[in-house]
């Protein structure tokens, strides 16, 4: 009897703890599918008012205007000119950085810049914008000339928070490169050099690829760091050195007092943003499960 | 998977039942009042409104932004029984008995880059400037030195009280290459921080620009001072005003908001948006 009790008793905290579980679960389900609804319903209206070629196209954003314009082609090219630099600002030293701390690093060395790069990840946005107006802002101004607020200034400062995303994935997917494979190449007599980039780093391609993807959707959400070295003006950059405003930018700096169709085109412009983001996600999606079947996952 | 979606739905429809009976509140008898007009009155009557109605529960008011001339005529048509006005009423608009009250004074200061070695702008240079017709401080009078122009958000209140009492008095129209800023401590940090910078802040700011490192300029020789807005010499200044048809009669709604706005603690939100107490 008393036995049947005690059964009864742990099959009803199995189960109940099985419900908490899955209503936790459910709280991001919920939270995503809300979210995503919001925006859409916040941003669809605007079309109706203008044209999605428009919109999409037209290089004027004059929201105040007597007859308002509402173009962020300038803003989308301003995202992607930014996101790209960064990452080829990144890509190099991120990569050779996971590769040093798998490969290379030993003892107390590698705990260092471990966690330095630890940090690095942690340190609020804001704290890079102003860093990026003492120092980087400066620094262009001084190399390239103008006044320093650019893309370009963004764009260094997006690489440099974008870098722990790059190392740490980077550098799990190449240290779970078998052994063997090492072994059998330094077997055929290879040095350890053509080992790392002819063997290694394409047995972790896939991980590699899906670090700097994460680091892209990192990138192109980015708000307050690039807004406070952007210079934010609201026309189409020529140069990287030229002052811009990206996506995220264009949305937080109306986002305060708008109202109408301006508030919906914000709504419009966050809309765009998260089917990038979506976008990347996808792609990140697909190779992880296309790369269960590859070596070094 | 279908349970998944099941438990989904039956999640959110009982958000939805909780959202709902929030809002089906018990109402009392409420009273709708319709004010509206200048914008830059806007955020002043936008952010009174709500303590207004928790002093008075029976009532409430809404606030159009339709500019300052729509919402007099529309003061003028009894369309509306207050209205915002960032300008100074016309003869015409007198005649037909509006009456305007001062609840607020609007002066902007200008600041720049302590590289710039100019003490003085006149207004038509100023407007040359924002408007991107003066590129190089040398064309005023300052060395050979390219200008930056930092401007704030096109929906801030500063915004458009600078492109209204600075440009467009000039028939001109801002620029938009300039950098732009979306707080006043923003607009301090870069005028300070970039050679041959310029821009503009809201005369209670004036501190943090001197603070960070920049200078404020004097505007046709006067210098941005509370008491140079009063006496109207300082050129980039204005009062604010709500206007009524008639006097204010006692004991009705737009009486009772005119005293909230003139009182210390409608004058504390009239800081609070960047503008000048009249007190």
């Amino acid at each position: 009897m008393k036995k049947n009790t005690n059964n009864k008793r742990r099959r009803v905290i199995e189960q109940g703890s099985k419900v908490v579980l899955l209503l936790c679960a459910l709280v991001s389900i919920t939270a995503v599918i809300a979210i995503t609804l919001y925006i859409v319903n916040q941003g669809v209206p605007f079309f109706s008012e203008v044209s999605f070629t428009e919109f999409m196209f037209s290089l004027d954003w004059s929201p105040s205007a007597d007859i308002p314009k509402y173009g962020i082609a300038s803003f989308i090219l301003a995202s992607f000119e930014v996101v790209l630099i960064a990452i080829i600002l990144a890509i190099p030293v991120g990569l050779s950085t996971a590769i040093f701390l798998s490969e290379f690093a030993k003892g107390k060395l590698s705990k260092i810049v471990r966690n330095t790069i630890e940090l690095l990840a942690g340190i609020p946005s804001i704290i890079y914008g102003l860093f990026g107006i003492a120092i980087v802002v400066p620094a262009v101004r001084n190399t390239f000339g103008g006044n320093g607020y650019s893309l370009l200034s963004a764009s260094i400062i997006l690489a440099i928070m974008i870098l722990p995303t790059i190392i740490n994935i980077s550098e799990v997917s190449i240290r779970t490169v078998p052994d063997a494979l090492r072994h059998a190449s330094i077997a055929m007599g290879a040095t350890k050099w053509q080992t790392i980039y002819k063997v290694v780093v394409p047995a972790a391609v896939k991980g590699i690829v899906t670090s700097i993807i994460l680091a892209l959707g990192r990138a192109i959400g980015e708000t307050t760091a690039v807004l406070l070295v952007g210079g934010n003006a609201a026309v189409f950059a020529k140069y990287p050195t030229d002052m811009g405003r990206t996506l995220t930018m264009n949305i937080i700096t109306d986002m305060s007092y708008a109202e109408g169709t301006h508030l919906s085109a914000l709504f419009a412009t966050a809309m765009l943003l998260f089917i990038f983001i979506l976008l990347l996600n996808f792609i990140v999606v697909y190779i992880s499960n296309k790369s269960k079947v590859g070596a070094g996952e | 998977m279908k349970k998944l979606f099941l438990i989904l739905l039956v999640a959110m429809s009982s958000f939805a039942l909780f959202a709902q009976g929030s809002s089906e509140k018990e109402q009392v008898e409420v009273k709708n009042y319709t004010f509206g007009g200048s914008s830059t009155v806007a955020p002043i009557a936008k952010s009174v409104i709500p303590e207004f109605e928790k002093k008075y529960p029976s009532v409430e008011v809404g606030y159009e932004t339709l500019g300052s001339s729509t919402g007099i005529k529309q003061l003028i048509a009894k369309t509306l029984s207050l209205a915002g006005s960032s300008r100074d009423l016309k003869a015409s608009e007198l005649e037909k008995n509006c009456v305007p009250t001062t609840i607020a004074l609007d002066g902007l200061s200008v600041g720049v880059n302590s590289s710039v070695n100019i003490s003085n702008l006149s207004i038509g240079q100023l407007a040359a400037i924002f408007s991107g017709e003066i590129t190089n401080w040398s064309e005023v009078g300052g060395k050979d030195m390219k200008i930056e122009l930092i401007e704030r958000d096109e929906t801030s209140g500063t915004y458009g009280s600078f492109n209204e009492i600075v440009l467009e008095s000039q028939g001109k129209e801002p620029t938009k290459n300039a950098i732009i800023a979306k707080e006043n401590g923003e607009v301090a940090t870069k005028i300070a921080s970039t050679p041959g910078a310029i821009g503009y802040i809201g005369m209670a700011f004036n501190g943090i620009i001197t603070n960070s490192g920049g200078k404020i300029l004097s505007i046709d020789g006067v210098e941005p001072k509370a008491e140079n807005v009063i006496n109207k010499t300082y050129p980039i200044s204005r009062a604010l005003y709500v206007v009524t048809l008639g006097e204010p009669k006692d004991g009705t709604v737009e009486k009772d908001f005119i005293d909230f706005l003139l009182s210390d603690k409608g004058q504390a939100i009239v800081e609070e948006n960047e503008f000048i107490s009249v007190n």
